[in-house]
């Protein structure tokens, strides 16, 4: 495996990105290609506040909340954790889950009413919800270069909140972003992402078909949206969060950009549908390839620390912060080791 | 008694699908489309001027008898499958693919663009974000009826019918309403069918756990029975209320409740607002069969049986109950003793 320092920076840059896609995404959520056009031209500014910090949403607060869970119980992760960590942080939050994902309060409601996983994941009708896809970079950053390993613990997290292709949703991207973290190339990551789930899966042809039509484009472009549009999405149901449709985008996006964070990301949040999530996925992949320094600066420099919105326990967690737990510590100059 | 029970299947359907109030929203469809904007702006008026006085289905310069009682989509795709059963289900369903003129559920739509890209089932089932709803479960009704006396030989059929469009719960759905809907045509008692629908759900899936949870309910009032259903089986975080995993375990709920009669089962059915669209129609069927064609309120089969073209517009006018005979008369070698 790479030496710690390149370990940590690859850490940072996965959720460095996935913070970047999420704020990007946020304003093009739900839009189509043509109405994000007609508003930005091309969006590829963070919509910051008058403190210069741009909000995520429930992708990036999700994903720190995975990240302590992976924090504190590492390769022994159980069920039991999660509906703990869930029962601790989620349930006892008052009235309105903002920010929160129809699968997020559906999971909390099946513990409510006294449900176990994975029941709880299947009681509700989302299972398939990318509620699991958007959280699931720590896995792979934690389980770095071994994409199995990566896809075992994020399956832990999503047999409570998820069933079915919600679930290979969240093993393909944990899956890509443990190869990403190698250095490896797209092809490889995607490949490592198809490995992850059934070839003869909602995801596994899904990816493949995305990954075709990225192929097929030499970049981004209207050719490429309207030949990937037609390819994953599904035209005829009003909610955009289904796990394989936004799986498929979020690689393709990553693939056709040839794995540049800025490229990724903005190329994903510019395909609209479930926006934020999608250009989260992207910008973890290939953060997690490029490290921090492949973020845009004026990125980094608008991500601040989490505003706990969705998820009021991590407010205050900065992702770059998030990420170092994830990865064995680094000696710095000076300190004895 | 069999063909008694077999057209009291079909029309106890329709009866629970008018007596639901989706059906109202469903044949209003019929009217212009201009008229259906203005029924949308009084819901926006409704809301921005905060009156409690909510729209209902209205014509304006258009011919009011669609929004009279009576049923709409269940009814219609339950035509349209009798009349197409001896088909393969895919070839039947693509010759719908590509149509303009057809409303149909998610789980349905989606499997047409499918078939329209040349996917076919089970991948046009599955691939699809309803695959859990109960499209099928309520096409599964004619398979009962084709296959009555025979619940497993019915199932296989309504499995086939069933993956053109849905996957994994919503199979398992068809599968149970095909299995109860072919006992109660031939012969058997509520407790009976509902049994051996409850017996093609596997308890670990959503809905055998609804099903099993929902058959737990003490009671034999129906009525009685809806608030204790309503906590099992409508979680009200789910913006479509026609999972199959919510509706078919509450119509199995309210048939053992009622013992089969559908004059007590379709009104709880058509309280549970949130699962009105196919609820009513799904305990229509299962207790218009054990109740019997004969036995169901005449007033309530007059209004029921004349289709809308709601859905299916070759479909306007047709009468569901000779449907029901034609599908009688062409798979009479599975009856001993139809009277």
């Amino acid at each position: 495996m790479t030496d710690p320092h390149t370990r940590r920076d690859r850490a940072r840059g996965a959720l460095l990105g996935l913070a970047a896609g999420d704020a990007l995404g946020r304003p093009a959520e739900n839009l189509d290609p043509a109405e994000i056009a007609r508003r930005w031209g091309r969006l590829t500014e963070l919509e910051t506040g008058p403190d210069g910090v741009a909000a995520g949403t429930d992708d990036t607060e999700y994903s720190v909340f995975a990240a302590l869970l992976l924090a504190e119980h590492g390769h022994g992760l159980t069920a039991d954790h999660v509906v703990a960590a869930y029962r601790a942080h989620v349930l006892t939050i008052d009235g309105p889950m903002r920010g929160a994902g129809f699968s997020e309060l559906g999971t909390a409601q099946a513990l409510r009413r006294g449900l176990a996983p994975p029941l709880t994941g299947r009681a509700h009708h989302h299972g398939w919800s990318d509620g699991l896809a958007m959280r699931a970079a720590p896995y792979g950053v934690f389980a770095a270069g071994d994409p199995a390993e990566a896809a075992r613990l994020v399956a832990v997290d999503g047999s409570v909140s998820q069933s079915g292709e919600g679930v290979l949703g969240g093993r393909a991207v944990a899956a890509g972003v443990a190869a990403a973290m190698t250095g490896a190339d797209t092809g490889a990551v995607a490949d490592a992402a198809l490995g992850a789930v059934p070839a003869d899966s909602w995801t596994g042809r899904s990816l493949r078909a995305a990954l075709a039509v990225a192929a097929a484009h030499g970049g981004p472009g209207e050719a490429f949206t309207r030949d990937l549009h037609e390819a994953v999405v599904v035209a005829h149901y009003p909610w955009t969060d289904l796990a394989p449709e936004a799986v498929g985008l979020a690689f393709a996006a990553y693939a056709v950009s040839g794995g540049r964070v800025e490229d990724a990301v903005v190329t994903a949040a510019n395909l609209g549908r479930d926006a934020d999530t999608t250009a989260a996925i992207a910008g973890a992949l290939a953060g997690a390839g490029a490290g921090e320094g492949g973020v845009p600066q004026r990125w980094r420099d608008a991500i601040g620390p989490v505003r706990g919105t969705c998820l009021p326990a991590v407010a205050g967690r900065h992702v770059r912060d998030t990420a170092d737990l994830l990865v064995p510590p680094v000696a710095e100059p000076g300190a004895r080791t | 008694m069999t063909h008694d029970r077999l057209r009291g299947a079909f029309t106890g359907l329709a009866i629970g699908d008018a007596a639901g109030w989706p059906s109202g929203r469903h044949r209003f469809g019929l009217l212009a489309p201009w008229t259906r904007r203005l029924a949308r702006e009084l819901d926006l008026f409704a809301e921005e001027h905060r009156v409690t006085s909510l729209p209902v289905p209205f014509a304006l310069n258009q011919p009011v008898a669609p929004l009279a009682l009576g049923p709409s989509d269940d009814a219609e795709w339950l035509a349209w499958t009798a009349r197409t059963i001896g088909r393969d289900r895919a070839a039947a369903f693509t010759d719908l693919a590509g149509r303009d003129d057809v409303r149909a559920r998610i789980s349905v739509r989606t499997a047409l663009d499918h078939l329209r890209k040349g996917t076919g089932p089970p991948v046009s089932g599955h691939d699809n974000p309803h695959h859990f709803d109960d499209a099928a479960a309520v096409r599964a009704v004619a398979f009962g009826a084709a296959h009555r006396g025979a619940p497993e030989a019915a199932a296989r059929a309504a499995e086939a019918d069933a993956q053109v469009t849905n996957a994994l719960d919503g199979v398992a759905a068809a599968r149970a309403v095909a299995a109860a809907t072919a006992a109660a045509v031939g012969g058997a008692d509520a407790e009976a069918a509902v049994a051996a629908a409850v017996a093609e759900l596997p308890a670990d899936t959503a809905i055998g756990a609804a099903a099993r949870a929902a058959q737990a309910l003490p009671g034999d009032d129906p009525f009685a029975l809806v608030p204790a259903l309503e906590e099992v089986c409508a979680d009200h975080v789910y913006s479509y209320g026609t999972a199959a995993a919510d509706t078919v375990p509450a119509a199995l709920a309210l048939t053992r409740a009622s013992a089969g009669r559908l004059g007590a089962a379709v009104p709880a059915a058509a309280c549970l607002a949130p699962l009105a669209d196919s609820l009513p129609a799904l305990t229509g069927a299962l207790t218009g069969a054990l109740t019997g064609y004969a036995a169901q309120p005449e007033a309530w089969r007059e209004r029921a049986r004349r289709l809308a073209g709601c859905c299916l517009p070759e479909l306007a006018g047709l009468d569901l109950l000779a449907v029901a005979d034609e599908l009688a008369a062409a798979t009479g070698h599975h009856d001993e003793g139809v009277s």
